[in-house]
């Protein structure tokens, strides 16, 4: 009898233990949660900033032109850049967009090729090149200072003029012609463009790229000027 | 004498089954409401369970909200279950979202809803004398109620910004039918908590928040 009652209560106990435990899978909770997370990346991106303006030009004409906000793919006849050009520069402007949740550096590369064979057939130190005013306006832009690395507008006379030796008209600012673009080089770089808008905000930061040719006794024949703009975030 | 210690166990496992019934006989509950979804989403997700019996444990996961997600709003739908067999009120506190920097995601940016209050399982106590009420400002889908502000930055009816310690979202008179001691597939109601956040040029970084939604007693309202 001893014996049953230990068995019996040691059953009455597991039993009880069950039904606890039973009763707690069951259990109802006051509280429930709900965790979230998000990730913003460094984001940047290059578009035009309008049509591209051509002066000086002698023939040519803008064969692609920039659209506002489009992506930039632009191609320019700069016409004519022998001396039946009168013209004292033939000068295309291509405004840029830039706009970026992170500090940025806007690089390029030039490659100039010319059908000529002598020292006079026109070079990448022939074309000049430079960022003008810079425009952080509209809304959701974020003030900011950024750097010009080149010298602005190359057909300033403070930015060329003609060699006493060569006779030759040069460009000889910090970064006033292609020859400096070679490789990836930066020509302007700043802080944070925008500040927390959406993409179809449509403003950003925007600035002309100036390219200009002087008219001069070049070798004939005919020149491909090619420049790709980078923009990124380090 | 023999049965004394038979008896002393007898009670005592009456006495712990009469415990265990009132720790789970508890009046009011939530838990999931069925599948979480997403939309509009780069990389990333939405998980937890569609059982209506289990626990509310839902990790939501946004993915990239900056430009380079090109959808217009990331979209998440939660349902939650609540069952009562009293008049009952639904609070929610939220930590994390602690960024410095003005211009990287912060509370204000995370649109924060209830629509949809709903039977669940098609079955719930019937109440003419008072309504399920959302508090405001969150009676609203915050991804239909996302608009551009003064400075160009995508504000909502409601958002996470509006949520301040613990905060009620939602009250009403009894939900139950039946005073069920566990959960059941049905005999309760449902909302759908949503939460929009609108890709925008937020400063870089990662960001994450918790939300706690609580049941309890509210106020006294007749069924």
């Amino acid at each position: 009898m001893p014996r049953l009652s230990q068995v019996i209560t040691k059953s009455s106990l597991l039993t009880a233990l069950l039904v606890v435990s039973a009763f707690s899978c069951l259990g109802q909770s006051t509280t429930g949660t709900v965790t979230m997370s998000a990730t913003v990346s460094k984001f940047v991106e290059i578009n035009s900033g309008g049509a591209v303006t051509l002066s000086g030009n002698s023939g040519g004409g803008v064969t692609t032109d920039g659209v506002t906000n489009s992506p930039l793919a632009v191609s320019i006849n700069l016409g004519e850049l022998g001396p039946s050009n009168t013209n004292n520069f033939v000068s295309a402007q291509v405004p840029l967009k830039l706009r970026s949740n992170a500090a940025y550096v806007l690089s390029m590369t030039a490659t100039v090729t010319s059908s000529g064979s002598t020292a006079s057939r026109i070079g990448a130190a022939d074309v000049g090149f430079g960022l003008g005013t810079i425009s952080r306006t509209g809304l959701g832009v974020n003030a900011g200072a950024d750097t010009n690395a080149t010298s602005g507008d190359p057909t300033l006379a403070a930015n060329g003029s003609v060699n006493g030796t060569t006779g030759r008209y040069e460009f000889t600012a910090v970064r006033s012609n292609l020859n400096a673009f070679s490789s990836a080089t930066t020509a302007l770089s700043g802080p944070i463009i925008m500040n927390a808008v959406p993409r179809s905000n449509t403003n950003g930061l925007t600035v002309p790229a100036f390219f200009a040719v002087k008219p001069q006794f070049f070798e004939n024949g005919t020149t491909t000027i090619s420049v790709t703009f980078t923009v990124t975030a380090p | 004498m023999r049965l004394r210690p038979f008896i002393f166990s007898l009670f005592t496992a009456l006495i712990l089954i009469a415990a265990a019934q009132t720790i789970s006989a508890q009046a009011l509950d939530i838990s999931s409401g069925g599948q979480a979804t997403i939309t509009g989403v780069v990389n990333g997700s939405v998980t937890g369970s569609a059982s209506v019996l289990n626990d509310l444990i839902v990790t939501v996961n946004f993915g990239e909200v900056s430009p380079l997600n090109t959808n217009s709003i990331v979209k998440v739908v939660v349902p939650i279950a609540l069952r009562s067999n009293q008049p009952y009120q639904v609070s929610v506190s939220v930590s994390g979202l602690n960024n410095g920097n003005a211009q990287a995601l912060q509370a204000l940016d995370i649109g924060f809803g209830l629509q949809n209050i709903r039977k669940l399982g098609g079955a719930g106590q019937d109440c003419t004398q008072s309504t399920h009420i959302i508090r405001s400002p969150f009676d609203n889908d915050p991804a239909l109620n996302a608009t551009v502000g003064s400075n160009g930055r995508v504000s909502y009816t409601s958002a996470l910004v509006n949520i301040s310690g613990s905060t009620i979202i939602l009250s009403g008179p009894v939900l139950s039918k039946n005073n069920s001691t566990k959960r059941q597939l049905s005999d309760g109601f449902v909302f759908d908590a949503i939460f929009a956040l609108t890709p925008q040029f937020f400063a870089a970084g990662v960001s994450s928040a918790t939300l706690i939604f609580t049941i309890s007693p509210g106020p006294n309202v007749p069924c």
